[in-house]
Parts: structure tokens; C-alpha cells; sequence
């Protein structure tokens, strides 16, 4: 069995405590311990991918025990790719938190972090329902440390918001498990798509039910409408870097709707047939609309970056409600795309509302230090998360329009609309930031010291060089990404490789 | 007994919710302790119901309650207390800066 | 490759002005040149191959699953564009130097300059039109950071916003239309797509994707009702309104028009959309040209009028029009381009392009009088100017053609066009040049240096050539590239002289009427003034503030911040879909009877339900709450432990102990009591939520007890292998550290976390700021009883601290067989530990306490993953457990797990995160003012400082 596949949990699991116990006083050793780990997922992550793209899932059976009785890891192309995605903008957002030095405001930073690293890596690879519930707890709760990380009271009250929004999803997430156990008898996942095919028609309503309430609990994460109200606020005042974590927390809730429904809920299980996707497609097409809308209106820079990932998510689970390989493929790519792009332009605007004093995009602005270079790099983020070219949001922009044709007018409208909201949106915001500060005195003469800060902007930079990356090698990323796609439709492989030992039972 | 226990979660569901829906930090946060009382029922319920069958193993008993729903709302329980833990110690520290403890915020003040 | 490399050179070469600023703005402006002219070089050594009919292709593949690659091909229209696009480009960067000022940055200048160019080529020579796409939005892009070029004019920035919204969302059209486009033509290059026009025009999609696409077009090109914003770009500086808002860019959609003339053309549908559009287009620009009185005003709605013009010649969708768009394409790139820098050196010289500040130039600047004069009289269409030759085919072609069936109708409003173009050609020179010297102008105007001139007088000289001889000059050109648009061999024949046909007399009284005219200007400009017409950038800032403002409004609304609206949304919406979801399904009643209920289980039940109800109640009295809360959860331990859950009985015990404890401290320092606040329609709202929330999970908690699952249940197994293979009697607890250890190691961290983020919350609040602040002036001994650390309990306390930490030992071991574990365990010492604090302080506790809490948890979450770890030792999976029944006399056989072990991470985490959080709790007590005393207890009542 390939022990590897548990390191991506085990090795954040046991720095964490480690610095917690020997270096909590001193920061250079947490840095350098926290980046070192880092570095270490990057590579593990890269292999990992690597041993995914070729041959079936891997499962590795935790205790030992035959699944579907105990908790089983499984390493397939999409669990790889998160994980490696993960591990990657870690990586990066690390560098920039140590860069502007967020990590000195507050306690225990980089123990948090290597939690939340971990929380996310558990979510991704876990094939137990349960398992996968207590994941999104250790992701969260890490995730609540570093939100109100650096406190102050804007920050801590917002910080009690996105607490309580998500101890409702956690509630819902268990009386969603409960129902499908008491109903199915099980909790792991490939055992779950056995029987729930099998399933006798006297017991579709509950599991309806079931498998609807852990919609929503996905949909919480994902901020789809109408459950996306927890995010600006929290995101608006996370730090910068935590913000820019962030970019992927909402994709596991995307991740777990495509993991858990192509794989236990295909659209032709006679129990809830179409159900699920006619549910989260009116929700995503409004989620873009009030994501855009939000873009256009939002009082603050960070805000329109918020609203800019509703918006982002729209758009994603817009692709992944089609359930069908093509737009799988087309959400995926526009998933890796979102997250960078997401994070990239939190961490721009982190960079500007520093050096501005505030984010607001109304009233008085006043020019800063870089803000040719912020100027450019703002640019950047907003072509991308707006999907003009030349950055890969058009490409995926693109994949996803090309996959989805069934309700085209509708679709397609909403999705074009969306962009023009933002175009507009972004283009007053920066006109106001970048430019209309520069009418208040000659350009040559910066108003405050310049503040380098190299590891920032190199995080910065990388970030940009992703999704630059991710353009240009668009063909092999979605050549592969289409195997993936059709791996998580044709789900055989996967139920095959865990099940593999159910006889022992 | 299930009538008893399914209205006991309901009640304490519907309470904790009107509590969660209140304007001040304390009573949202009894609300979510009452919230998770009712699913930790909720889920040790999924296991049905047994009256003096504990599952330890042991030859003379005649038949054991369903451990797995009872080992899942332990770890809830103790998660739902991490949870609770924190969300209190957020509240009071939002109060302790603000002078304020309302729930509701005003989004504009962001920075 | 060739052919891409073309394209890239301008991109690669955008690098160069940015670094090369350093060197100077010589440097900079050769640089940019140079890459321009190799661009242009590359091209060239295509042409012949063009000449010779043939189609250069280079193909790169990219994304072929998705259709877009990067694939290029050169023919004729192609290389006309090319052509336009990177001659006068090289034209520009010479004048761009010697126009741009000092201040101006220019290496951002032709960055910009050379990012649009680029694009520009791109249009003109991708054969895929996803490709094609991506250049297109690339030029809005880049027009609207040269049009915002100079940031602190606010026209310049309105004009770059409004140039954007403008074109970028004709782009998105224009996406949807290539994409139904090359689904009805099964291929997204340009050269299949080109051969399907049967199959397109035949298609149900025809008519939506013609008009997406004539959007993009339309918008591009600034054609009615687009014009407007073209006019506001012209803040821009001059050489960005010479290149890009009249050779080049506004000419992109007219290329597209040509470009997808074989497919989309010969339609009624396109004749009456595209030729009507042109034509209103070509007269209102016209006219409002004809009234500007900035020079770049005048300029930018003649040009607005020339694209309709050469739009309407498209819309005709015959060879011999599509020839005449061509050549014109030709003629008004010359012309226009030339005058717009003309104009810019009015402006660079006077200082102002206001023509009533102007006029009687001709002495002081002759150079650029002669330039301005012919290239404008090309302008109005003199012979023998190449403007004549253009505008006298159009005529021809105008002529024989009806629209709407009205013969006439065409020709007279052409002619009305025709008729104004010449009155503001005329306008430009008489106002401007002609008439007195004035003494008046913001700066002594002369004429500028070569540099500056250099560049219009190279296009006036083609004006003035390609007028005299057509057919050598551009006859070839001509050919191919109609050849290109209309993809038949077309004849080609430009003449001076066409005989006494419609066209001569239409040309002769435009020229006739447009001079009448010009002199009757006055009266007809106070006329024009006092004509009420709609301010398109009234309307469109307002239409844009509206919607900026609207949105403003509506995300305010939906996200001010108001937790409970969100939470009541949230639960109305769960709770819906469920019922949705539930009705949606067969569902059969289940079949398992009820289990009977002893009194016992009634009495209890009902003190839970008076808790519940009770709390909402009693909300302003939070201590009772407390009380109440606690009581509920009491009883669902007992709960519990009826209901054969022993383990679950006890550790919710303990949590609850705890839980309180935390709250109560918790609660000295928030408010103790808080009014009713919301009004009651508000509260009988929440009330129905709730109570929806409530029945829906008392529903689905009966219907799921009443049932047996579908399927046999996996903790069968459980049972089964608990003894045998995990080595405890304890189902739940073998469950806990081994068939689902890896949950309870989630657990456990988590609860780590927890004590880590409340330390790291607490201690940033102790930090300094207004939450230190406040709790430096808290009342003293608000609220406490007088005696506060009794001595009964102090006593008691100490004495039960062995006894607890024995029966934590106890509770420990006996775990895994039964009831207990590590967890409780934990839970009970750290209790008995909390009662210590309780009791004596926490500075007498945190004296004797011997670990920190810190290592406490690090140690604990550490032990669990190692013990996890070991197994990879003997070859076997994360937390695989392994045990030995060991016999130690006098003590009777007992087996040792690792399990045990694991057990103790367990332990140690929950003691270590208890504690941590309470002694976190307490550093706030002592910042408040809490005696720390050193005594076991002291009997001060005033409990002093």
C-alpha cells in the first residue's frame, strides 16, 4: 500500500503540534519550519499527481480495515489535483503572509495554517461521507483562527458572522449523514453509490432528502445563492493572505458536489434522477447574477474582490450542475483557473489598501507608493476573474460556455452579462484607485517611502506566472482534465479500487 | 419512545433556530448549543432506538444497540464543544472591543 | 510560422519601450520603430506569394479540444490590414516622439502602442475565430489604457470607461455569436467556415448569430447607435486618435464585416440591417461633424460617418460595392490619418484645436496648411484626389441600388452625406487656415519642425499619388483583397472619368450645395444650436450611474451585514428544498414498532421541551438561560444513557460541565441582560422559521427511527470484530480509537485548534487596544460574591482533585472494555483541575501548575499521530492498531493495545485544550482586575487589590 497518500494529512498534522510544542516563541523557526513543510506538500503533491495520471485510483485503507468498515484515503486524478492545487497556493500565499509579515500579528499563524492545509488535503482525498464532515471541521475551525487572525473588533464581529453561519452547516452536514446512514446502512462512499442504485423505491423520499440537505451544506461552503451571504463579510475583512487561502476553501464545497453526486448520485439513479442539478443550476445563474451585480456595487476593494469570487462560483457550479463529463471538464479547468485568480487579486488588493490606508472605491483618493506596478498587476487580476482575454478566465470562460448548451440563451446570457458587470465594475474601481488619485498631484513624486516588500510581490508574481501557465498549456491541462472527467462519470474504477476488499466483511 | 425523542429534537431545533435569529451574541450562541444538543440526538437516533442493549460484548447479552451512530455523536459532540468554545470566546473578545454585542453589523464599515 | 511571428513581434517587442526608457526617449520610440518595421519587413516577403493569389498559413495547435488553436493565414484582406495597420503604425511612432511631451511617460506610451498593434495584426491575420477573439478583446483593452493615458484628465478617463463598456460589451456579443457561428459550421476556422455559407444561411441560428455579430461590428466600428463613444475616445493623445479611432481599430469591425461578407452576406437580412445602419451612420456623423468646433470633434465624426459609408457599401453585398469599401478603406486611412496629425500640430502649436479661436493660419503655418488642404479636399472629394475617385464609385454604386424598394431614397441621402462631407472638408480649411491673421491665439502658432511633419506629409503624398494613378498605385491591392472579400475574381477598374452618368451630377452638386452650404454657416450653426437633440454622453453616464447605482443599492440591501436576516434565508431555504426534495420521492411508511415509553422517559421528556420553550422566554435573564440550557442538556444525558449509550451519556456529561463552566465565566464580562429588541411581527416570523425548521426535523427523525435501513448496517461488522480484532469489549470505544481512529484524530485536532485560536484571540486582546482598555477599567468586583474563594470549597476541592485524577486514571483504562476512553478521561481530571481554579484563583493554580497547556496539546495531537505512524513500521497503514494480552501477577491477565497509546494523545489533547481555554478565560479575568492570591483562599470580602 502506498503510504504516501496519507502524508499530504499526516505531514501539516505533525509540524503543527510540533511548533506549537518546541517554537511557539520563536517566528524565524515557525517560518522556516512552516515554508519547509510547504515545500515538502509542493513536491509530495507533484508526485502524487504524477502517480495519479497513470493507472486506477489508489486506496489506502486506514487501520487496515476493509472498507466499506473503516475509512479509506483514495487517490484519484481529482484529489490529486486539489491537492496539489492546495498545497501550491499555500506555498505561495505563505511566502506572502511572511513577506508582509501577517504572520507577526498574532499568534500561532503558521500552526493554523499548516492545520487549515491539512483540513483541506483530509477533505480532498477522504472517501468516508463522515470522514469527510470531520475534515470540513478541522478546515474550518483552522480556517476561523486564521479569519480573525491580526484581530480587531470589525474583524472579530465579522469573524462571530461567519462562526455562526457555519456551525448551521455543520448541523445540517450531520443530520444529512444520519439520514443517509439510517437509510443506507452506510457511510463510505463508494459503498454509498452501490447501494444507493439498489436502493428499494419506498426509501427514495428520505434519501432525497439526505442527499439534498448535504446540497445545501456544500452550497453553504460554495456561497451559492441564496447561501453566499457569509462570504463578503468574511472575506472583506480576512487578512489579505487568509483571504487569498481562501480562493479554494469555496472550491471544496464544488469539489465535494462533484465528488459525492457523479459519484453516488448520477443523474440516472431512479431515486433522485435530475433532482440535484435542477437545483444548483437556477442557484448558479443567480449566484453569477448577484456575484457580478456585487462587483459593480461594492463599496470596497476587498468587497468587489469578494463579490468576484461569488461571482467565480457561479460560473463554476453553473458547469459542474450539467453532470456530465465535457462540462465536469470545462468546471475543473475553470476551477484551478478561479482559485488563482481569486487569490492573486486578494492579495493585490491586500498590497493597495495597505499602502492607501482603506480599500473604498468612493469619496476622496489620494495616489501611493508602487501604484504604477499595483496598477498593473490589478490589470491583471481583474482580466482574468472578469474573463477577457488574454489570461486563461477567457479560456474557461470559453470551455464552459462551449460545454453548456442545453438551456444556451439562458446560460449563455447570464454567463456574458455577468463578465460585462464586472468589466464595468472593475474598470471604475480601477479608474478610481490607479487613476483618478494621480489628478491630485504630478506623477513623479511618490507620496510615501516605497515599501518594497520582494517576497510579496514575488508571491504575486508566481501567482500571475499560474495563470499564465495554465493559458498557455490550456490543451494538455484540458486533454488531462477530460480523463479526469470521465473517470468521476464512469465511476467503476473508483468503486472497483475501494471496494476491492469488501468480501472480507 | 421515537414519538418522545423525534419531538424533543424538533422542539430543541425550532428553539435553538429562534434563539440563532435573536440580535444579541449570547442567546445565538445558546441557541447553537440547543441546535447541537437536538442533531446530536438526531444522530445517535439514526441508530434506532434500544432500551438496556449498551454494546459491550458479552455472551449473556441478548442484543446490542447500534455502536457506529453513538461513536459519530461522540465525535460531533466534541467538535460541536471546539466549536462552541471558540464562537464564545469570539463573541466576548468582539463585545470586550466594540462595547457591542449585536450580531448584525454594518457591511460598509469595512475597511 | 512566418505569419505568427508577425503577429508576436509587436508583443515581444512591447517589452522593449519600458526597458529601453532608461536610454532615452530616442531609444524608446527606435525600439518600438524598429520592431514595427521588422513586423512590417516579414510581411512584405508574404505579399508576393498573396499577389499570386495564393493563402499563406501558419498553424500552431493549441487547444483542439476546445477548437482554438493558433491558427493564422494571410490573403488579401489580410494583407491589406496588415499592411495599414503596420505602416502607419511606423508612420505614428515617428510622429507619437516628436508630439509626446517631456512629462509623458513615454515608454508606457508605446508599450500600450505596441500591445494594440499587436492585437491589431492578430484580428487581421487569425484564421481561427476564437483566436480572433481573443485579439479583439485584446484591442478594446489596450484602447482603453491609451485613451486613459493621461490619468488626471477625467475625460480621459470617462472616454477610456465608455470605450470600454462600449466595445468590450460588443466583444461579448461577439463571443456568442463566433461560438453559434462555428457550431453551424462545425469548425472554428475562418478558412472551413468560409466554404459553409449554404449551411449557415440555411440555419435556424443564422439570423441570432448574424446579429451578435453585427454587434461586435457595429460597436467596434462605432456605428449608429454606437457612435458616440468614438468622439470621447478623442481625449486620447493625437497620435492614439490618428492610429487607432481612425486608421486602424474602428476599422476592425469593417474588417470583420469583409471579412465574413462570403458567409454572412446576400441576405435580406444583412442588406436591410447593414446598409441601413451604414447609411444612418454616414449622415447624422456628417451632420454632427459639420457643427463641432474642436478640430478632433470635427475629425472623429467624419470619420464616424466615413466607416458608415463603407458599412453601407458592405451591406450591398455586391462585388463591384464591396470593391469600392475596399479601395475607400484605402483612401480614408490616407486622408484621415493625415489630418488628425495635422491637427495634432495645430494643436501642439496654437495650444488650442478650438476652430473659433482659429483661422488664418495659412501665413503662419504653410507646410501644414498645404498638408491639411489636400488631404481635406480629398476629404470632400475632389478630383483628382483619391477621396474623388472613392466617392464617385460609391455614387455609381449607390445609384442602383433600392432600399426598402424606393429607388430614390438611397441615392438622395448618399448625396445629403456626400454634400456635408464637403461642407466640413471645406469648413476645416476656411475656418482654420483661411481669412485674417488673428492676435489673438493661446501661443504664437508656426509651423513645427520636420519630425513632426515628416509622417502626414508621407500620407499626403499617397493621397495625392493613388489619386493620379489609381491602378498602379493600389489596382493590385485592390484586386486581391476584393478578390479576398467576396471569394470570386472580381475586376477591378478605377477611373477618373466614368462618362455623364447619375454619379457625375449627384458629385457635382454635392460639391456645388456643400460649398452654399458652408457659406450660409452661421445662420445654420445657430440653428443647429437652437435644435433640442438627445447628449449621447448624458444619456450613457446616466445609463451607467443608473446601473452602477442600482447595483450599489441592491448589494447593500442583500449583504448589509444583518446574521439574522441571513440565517432565516438560509433555514427557509433548507428547509424547502427538503420538503421539495421529500415530496419529489416515493416514500413508504417504516415498519419497525414503537418502543414503549416508560415514565421515566416521559418526565424527562417533558423537562426538556419546558427548557426549550422555557429559553426564548426567558432571554433577558442570560444566567437563567444558562441554567435552563444546561438543564436540557442534563437531561439528554440521562437521555442517553437510557438509551444504551453509555459512553455518549457520560461524555456529554462531562462537555456539559465544562461547557457551562466556560459560559459562566464568559458571561462576567458580557452583558448580563439584554432588552427585547426586535418588534413582534419580526419575532411571530422568526417563531413560523423555527417553527418550520422544527417539524421538519421532527419529521425526519420519526420516519427514519420507524424504518430499518435498506441495506445490512456496516457496524455489524463493528460488533462482530470489536473483541477479535480490535481487542476491546467496548463497540463504541473501539470504534472511537480504532475502526474510526482517524476520525477521532480529526477530533482531537480540532479541539486543539480551538484552544490554539483562543489563546492567539485572547492574547491579541490583551495585546493593547480598546478591548484592553475597557477591561483596565472594569468595575472591581462587579457582581462577585463576597467571599470568593470559600473555604468548604477550597477544601472540598483539594480533596477531590486526587480522587478525580484516580477515577480519570480509572475511566481511562478501562475505556477500550468499558465505558470511558481518553476523552472523558480528560474531560473529568480537567474538571477537577477547573474546580482548583474555581476554588483557590487562578493565580494559586497557575502556581502549581506543573506543564504548559501548550505542550500539553502539542504532545497530545503528536503521541496519536506517531502511534498512528508506528504502524507504517511493521509494513502497515496509518493507525493500523496491534494489542497482547499481557499476564502481570498479581494483577489478572489484561491486554495492551496501541490503541491505548493512541488513547493517550487523546487524553493529553483534551486536558492540554480544556485548560488552555479556561486559562486564556482567566488572563482576561486577571487583566480586569481579579486578585491573583497566592493564599489557598483568603477570607478578604472585599477581595482587595
Amino acid at each position: 500500500m502506498n503510504h504516501w497518500i496519507i502524508a499530504p494529512i499526516v505531514l501539516p498534522a505533525m509540524v503543527a503540534p510540533l511548533i506549537v510544542l518546541a517554537m511557539r516563541h520563536d517566528l524565524m523557526l515557525q517560518r522556516v519550519f512552516g515554508l519547509a513543510s510547504s515545500v515538502a506538500m509542493v513536491v509530495l503533491s507533484g508526485a502524487l499527481l504524477w502517480s495519479a495520471s497513470f493507472g486506477p485510483p489508489q486506496v489506502y485503507f486506514l487501520g487496515d480495515w476493509p472498507a466499506p468498515f473503516g475509512i479509506v484515503l483514495v487517490l484519484d486524478r481529482l484529489a490529486a489535483l486539489m491537492v496539489a492545487l492546495t498545497s501550491v497556493l499555500a506555498l505561495v500565499v505563505q511566502l506572502y503572509a511572511i513577506g508582509t509579515g501577517w504572520d507577526a500579528r498574532g499568534k500561532h499563524f503558521h500552526a493554523l495554517f499548516l492545520f487549515q492545509v491539512m483540513g483541506l488535503n483530509g477533505a480532498f482525498l477522504t472517501g468516508d461521507a463522515f470522514n469527510l464532515f470531520v475534515f470540513f471541521e478541522v478546515l474550518l475551525i483552522a480556517s476561523y483562527g486564521l479569519m480573525i487572525h491580526g484581530g480587531g473588533g470589525q474583524r472579530l464581529r465579522a469573524g462571530v458572522q461567519y462562526v455562526a453561519f457555519n456551525l448551521i452547516g455543520s448541523t445540517l452536514f450531520l443530520f444529512a449523514l444520519a439520514t443517509v446512514y439510517a437509510v443506507t446502512g452506510t457511510l463510505n462512499m463508494a459503498d454509498l453509490a452501490v447501494r444507493v442504485a439498489e436502493l428499494p423505491p419506498g426509501d427514495a423520499a428520505l434519501l432525497r432528502v439526505a442527499g439534498v440537505l448535504m446540497l445545501m451544506v456544500f452550497a453553504i461552503k460554495g456561497a451559492l445563492v441564496p447561501l453566499q451571504f457569509w462570504l463578503p463579510g468574511t472575506y472583506a475583512n480576512a487578512p489579505g493572505p487568509v483571504a487569498a487561502l481562501f480562493a479554494v476553501m469555496t472550491k471544496v464545497g464544488a469539489y465535494a458536489v462533484i465528488r459525492v453526486y457523479a459519484l453516488a448520485f448520477p443523474t440516472d439513479t431512479p431515486a433522485t434522477g435530475t433532482l440535484f442539478a435542477d437545483l444548483l443550476l437556477p442557484a448558479a445563474l443567480v449566484t453569477i447574477a448577484v456575484g457580478s451585480v456585487g462587483v459593480l456595487g461594492a463599496a470596497t476593494l476587498a468587497r468587489q474582490a469578494a463579490f468576484a469570487g461569488i461571482a467565480s462560483m457561479g460560473v463554476l457550479f453553473a458547469a459542474v450542475a450539467a453532470f456530465e463529463p465535457q462540462a465536469t471538464s470545462a468546471a475543473l479547468y475553470y476551477l484551478i483557473h478561479s482559485t488563482l485568480a481569486g487569490a492573486v487579486l486578494f492579495l493585490v488588493v491586500d498590497l493597495v489598501t495597505d499602502r492607501r490606508g482603506n480599500g473604498a472605491l468612493r469619496g476622496p483618493t489620494m495616489p501611493f507608493a508602487q501604484s504604477g506596478l499595483l496598477a498593473a498587476l490589478f490589470l491583471g487580476a481583474a482580466v482574468a476573474l472578469a474573463g477577457t482575454p488574454p489570461l486563461s478566465g477567457f479560456i474557461g470562460k470559453l470551455l464552459v460556455l462551449d460545454a453548456l448548451r442545453a438551456d444556451l440563451t439562458l446560460v449563455w446570457s447570464v454567463i456574458l452579462g455577468g463578465s460585462f458587470l464586472m468589466i464595468l465594475g472593475f474598470a471604475r474601481a480601477g479608474s478610481h484607485v490607479f487613476w483618478k488619485s494621480q489628478a491630485t498631484v504630478p506623477d513623479d513624486q511618490a507620496p510615501e517611502a516605497q515599501r518594497p516588500e520582494p517576497l510579496a510581490f514575488a508571491a504575486v508574481f508566481a501567482l500571475m506566472a499560474g495563470l499564465v501557465v495554465l493559458t498557455v498549456l490550456g490543451g494538455p491541462v484540458s486533454a488531462w482534465l477530460d480523463t479526469t472527467a470521465q473517470g468521476l462519470h464512469d465511476r467503476d474504477a473508483y468503486i472497483g479500487a475501494v471496494m476491492a476488499r469488501a468480501g472480507e466483511g | 419512545m421515537e414519538v418522545l425523542v423525534a419531538s424533543a429534537i424538533g422542539v430543541m431545533t425550532a428553539s435553538g433556530i429562534y434563539l440563532m435569529l435573536r440580535m444579541r451574541t449570547f442567546p445565538v450562541i445558546v441557541g447553537l448549543s440547543m441546535l447541537s444538543y437536538a442533531v446530536n440526538v438526531f444522530l445517535f437516533a439514526s441508530g434506532r432506538l434500544a432500551v438496556g442493549m449498551a454494546p459491550i460484548i458479552d455472551k449473556a447479552a441478548v442484543g446490542y444497540a447500534d455502536p457506529l451512530p453513538q461513536a459519530l455523536a461522540l465525535t460531533a459532540i466534541v467538535i460541536s464543544f471546539g466549536m462552541t468554545a471558540v464562537i464564545v470566546m469570539m463573541a466576548l473578545g468582539a463585545y470586550l472591543h466594540g462595547g457591542d454585542d449585536h450580531v448584525d453589523m454594518d457591511a460598509e464599515e469595512d475597511r | 510560422m512566418s505569419l505568427a511571428l508577425i503577429a508576436a513581434l509587436p508583443f515581444l517587442g512591447a517589452l522593449l519601450p519600458g526597458l529601453m526608457i532608461r536610454a532615452g526617449r530616442d531609444a524608446c520610440a527606435l525600439a518600438a520603430g524598429s520592431v514595427t518595421a521588422l513586423a512590417l519587413l516579414l510581411l512584405g516577403l508574404n505579399a508576393p506569394a498573396v499577389f499570386r493569389g495564393e493563402v499563406v498559413q501558419t498553424r500552431i495547435a493549441w487547444m483542439p479540444g476546445l477548437g482554438l488553436d493558433a491558427n493564422f493565414f494571410l490573403d488579401g484582406l489580410g494583407l491589406l490590414f496588415a499592411g495599414l495597420i503596420l505602416g502607419i503604425g511606423l508612420l505614428i511612432i515617428l510622429y507619437a516622439r516628436f508630439y509626446l511631451a517631456k512629462s509623458d511617460p513615454m515608454g508606457q506610451f508605446f508599450t500600450y502602442l505596441l500591445l494594440f498593434q499587436g492585437a491589431m495584426v492578430g484580428i487581421v491575420l487569425s484564421d481561427n475565430i476564437l483566436l480572433l477573439l481573443i485579439f479583439w478583446e485584446l484591442t478594446s483593452l489596450s484602447s482603453f489604457l491609451l485613451i486613459g493615458y493621461w490619468k488626471h484628465l477625467p475625460e480621459g478617463r470617462q472616454g477610456a470607461r465608455m470605450a470600454l463598456a462600449v466595445t468590450g460589451g460588443g466583444g461579448l456579443a461577439l463571443i456568442a455569436g463566433m461560438l453559434i457561428l462555428g457550431n453551424i459550421a462545425g469548425s472554428y476556422d475562418l478558412s472551413v467556415i468560409l466554404t459553409q455559407k449554404d449551411v449557415i444561411q440555411a440555419s435556424e441560428w443564422y439570423l441570432p448569430a448574424l446579429i451578435l455579430i453585427l454587434l461586435g461590428a457595429f460597436t467596434k466600428s462605432a456605428q449608429f447607435p454606437f457612435h458616440f463613444w468614438l468622439p470621447h475616445a478623442m481625449a486620447a493623445p493625437t497620435p492614439v486618435s490618428a492610429y487607432l479611432h481612425s486608421a486602424t481599430m474602428v476599422k476592425a469591425g469593417l474588417f470583420l464585416m469583409a471579412r465574413l461578407w462570403p458567409v454572412l452576406s446576400g441576405t435580406e437580412a444583412w442588406f436591410l440591417i447593414v446598409t441601413t445602419t451604414g447609411l444612418v451612420t454616414m449622415v447624422l456623423g456628417a451632420k454632427i461633424a459639420l457643427f463641432k468646433d474642436d478640430l478632433k470633434a470635427v475629425l472623429a465624426f467624419s470619420t464616424v460617418s466615413h466607416l458608415g459609408l463603407i458599412t453601407m457599401l458592405l451591406g450591398m453585398g455586391t462585388k463591384a460595392a464591396a470593391v469600392v469599401a475596399v479601395f475607400h478603406i484605402i483612401n480614408h486611412a490616407t486622408f484621415k490619418c493625415a489630418l488628425f496629425m495635422t491637427a495634432g500640430i495645430v494643436d501642439h502649436e496654437a495650444h488650442t484645436r478650438d476652430i473659433r479661436l482659429l483661422g488664418g493660419l495659412r501665413r503662419l503655418m504653410p507646410v501644414t496648411f498645404v498638408l491639411t488642404a489636400l488631404a481635406a479636399l480629398s476629404m470632400a472629394g475632389i478630383p483628382p484626389l483619391n477621396g474623388f475617385l472613392s466617392k464617385e464609385m460609391m455614387l455609381e454604386e449607390a445609384t442602383h441600388t433600392a432600399l426598402f424598394g424606393i429607388w430614390w431614397l438611397l441615392p438622395a441621402l448618399v448625396t445629403a452625406g456626400a454634400l456635408l462631407s464637403v461642407a466640413y472638408s471645406f469648413r476645416l480649411i476656411g475656418h482654420v487656415f483661411m481669412g485674417p491673421v488673428r492676435d489673438d491665439y493661446p501661443h504664437a502658432p508656426h509651423d513645427p519642425g520636420f519630425g513632426l511633419w515628416a509622417a502626414p506629409a508621407l500620407l499626403v503624398v499617397l493621397v495625392v499619388l493613388i489619386g493620379l494613378f489609381p491602378m498602379t498605385m493600389v489596382g493590385e491591392m485592390v484586386r486581391v483583397t476584393a478578390g479576398a472579400v467576396t471569394g470570386a475574381d472580381v475586376p477591378v477598374k478605377i477611373t477618373h472619368w466614368h462618362g455623364f452618368v447619375p454619379a457625375l451630377f449627384l458629385s457635382m452638386f454635392a460639391v456645388g450645395a456643400g460649398m452654399v452650404t458652408l457659406g450660409l454657416y452661421q445662420p445654420l450653426a445657430a440653428l443647429w444650436a437652437r435644435t433640442p437633440r438627445p447628449e449621447a454622453k448624458v444619456i450613457f453616464d446616466g445609463l451607467m450611474d443608473g446601473v452602477a447605482g442600482l447595483s450599489r443599492r441592491v448589494t447593500g440591501a442583500l449583504h448589509d451585514g444583518a446574521l439574522t436576516r441571513f440565517v432565516a434565508i438560509a433555514v427557509v431555504a433548507i428547509v424547502a428544498a427538503g420538503t421539495w426534495a421529500f415530496v419529489g420521492g416515493t416514500h413508504s411508511p417504516g415498519t419497525r414498532s414503537l418502543t414503549e415509553a416508560t415514565p421515566v422517559a416521559a418526565a424527562g421528556w417533558v423537562i426538556v421541551i419546558v427548557a426549550a420553550l422555557a429559553l426564548p422566554v426567558i432571554r433577558a435573564d442570560r444566567l437563567m438561560m444558562l441554567i435552563v440550557v444546561s438543564i436540557a442538556g442534563l437531561m439528554v444525558t440521562l437521555g442517553f444513557a437510557y438509551l444504551s449509550a453509555p459512553d455518549l451519556a457520560l461524555t456529554q456529561l462531562s462537555v456539559e460541565v465544562v461547557t457551562v463552566i466556560l459560559m459562566l465565566l464568559a458571561l462576567n464580562y458580557l452583558p448580563r441582560d439584554a432588552a427585547v429588541e426586535t418588534p413582534p411581527m419580526r419575532r411571530l416570523r422568526d417563531l413560523v422559521v423555527a417553527g418550520a425548521a422544527g417539524v421538519g426535523a421532527a419529521a425526519l427523525a420519526f420516519a427514519m427511527m420507524m424504518r430499518d435501513a435498506a441495506f445490512p448496517l456496516i457496524s455489524d461488522y463493528h460488533l462482530a470484530n470489536s473483541k477479535p480484532g480490535g481487542g476491546g469489549t467496548n463497540a463504541v470505544n473501539v470504534i472511537i480509537v480504532d475502526f474510526r481512529g482517524f476520525d477521532t484524530y480529526g477530533e482531537i485536532i480540532v479541539l486543539g485548534i480551538a484552544a490554539l485560536v483562543i489563546f492567539a484571540l485572547v492574547d491579541g486582546l490583551l495585546a493593547g487596544g480598546a478591548a484592553n482598555d475597557r477591561l483596565l477599567k472594569w468595575p472591581v468586583g462587579a457582581g462577585r460574591a463576597a467571599d470568593r474563594h470559600p473555604m468548604m470549597l477550597v477544601v472540598g476541592t483539594r480533596l477531590l482533585l486526587p480522587v478525580a485524577i484516580m477515577v480519570g486514571v480509572f475511566i481511562f483504562l478501562r475505556g477500550h472494555n468499558q465505558p470511558g476512553g481518553g476523552f472523558v478521561a480528560g474531560l473529568i481530571v480537567a474538571i477537577a483541575l477547573v474546580m482548583q481554579y474555581m476554588a483557590s484563583g487562578f493565580g494559586w493554580t497557575a502556581a502549581r501548575k506543573r506543564i504548559e497547556y501548550h505542550a500539553m496539546i502539542g504532545a497530545g495531537v503528536l503521541i496519536a499521530g506517531l502511534t498512528g505512524i508506528g504502524a507504517w513500521f511493521n509494513g502497515m497503514p496509518f493507525l493500523t492498531s496491534a494489542f497482547a494480552y499481557v499476564n502481570l501477577w498479581p494483577l489478572e491477565q489484561f491486554e495492551v493495545a496501541t490503541a491505548a497509546l493512541f488513547d493517550l494523545g487523546v487524553f493529553l489533547t483534551v486536558l492540554g485544550a480544556v485548560m488552555l481555554v479556561l486559562a486564556s478565560l482567566s488572563r482576561i479575568a486577571v487583566r480586569a482586575g481579579e486578585t491573583v492570591n497566592v493564599s489557598a483562599f483568603d477570607i478578604d470580602p472585599q477581595g482587595g487589590r
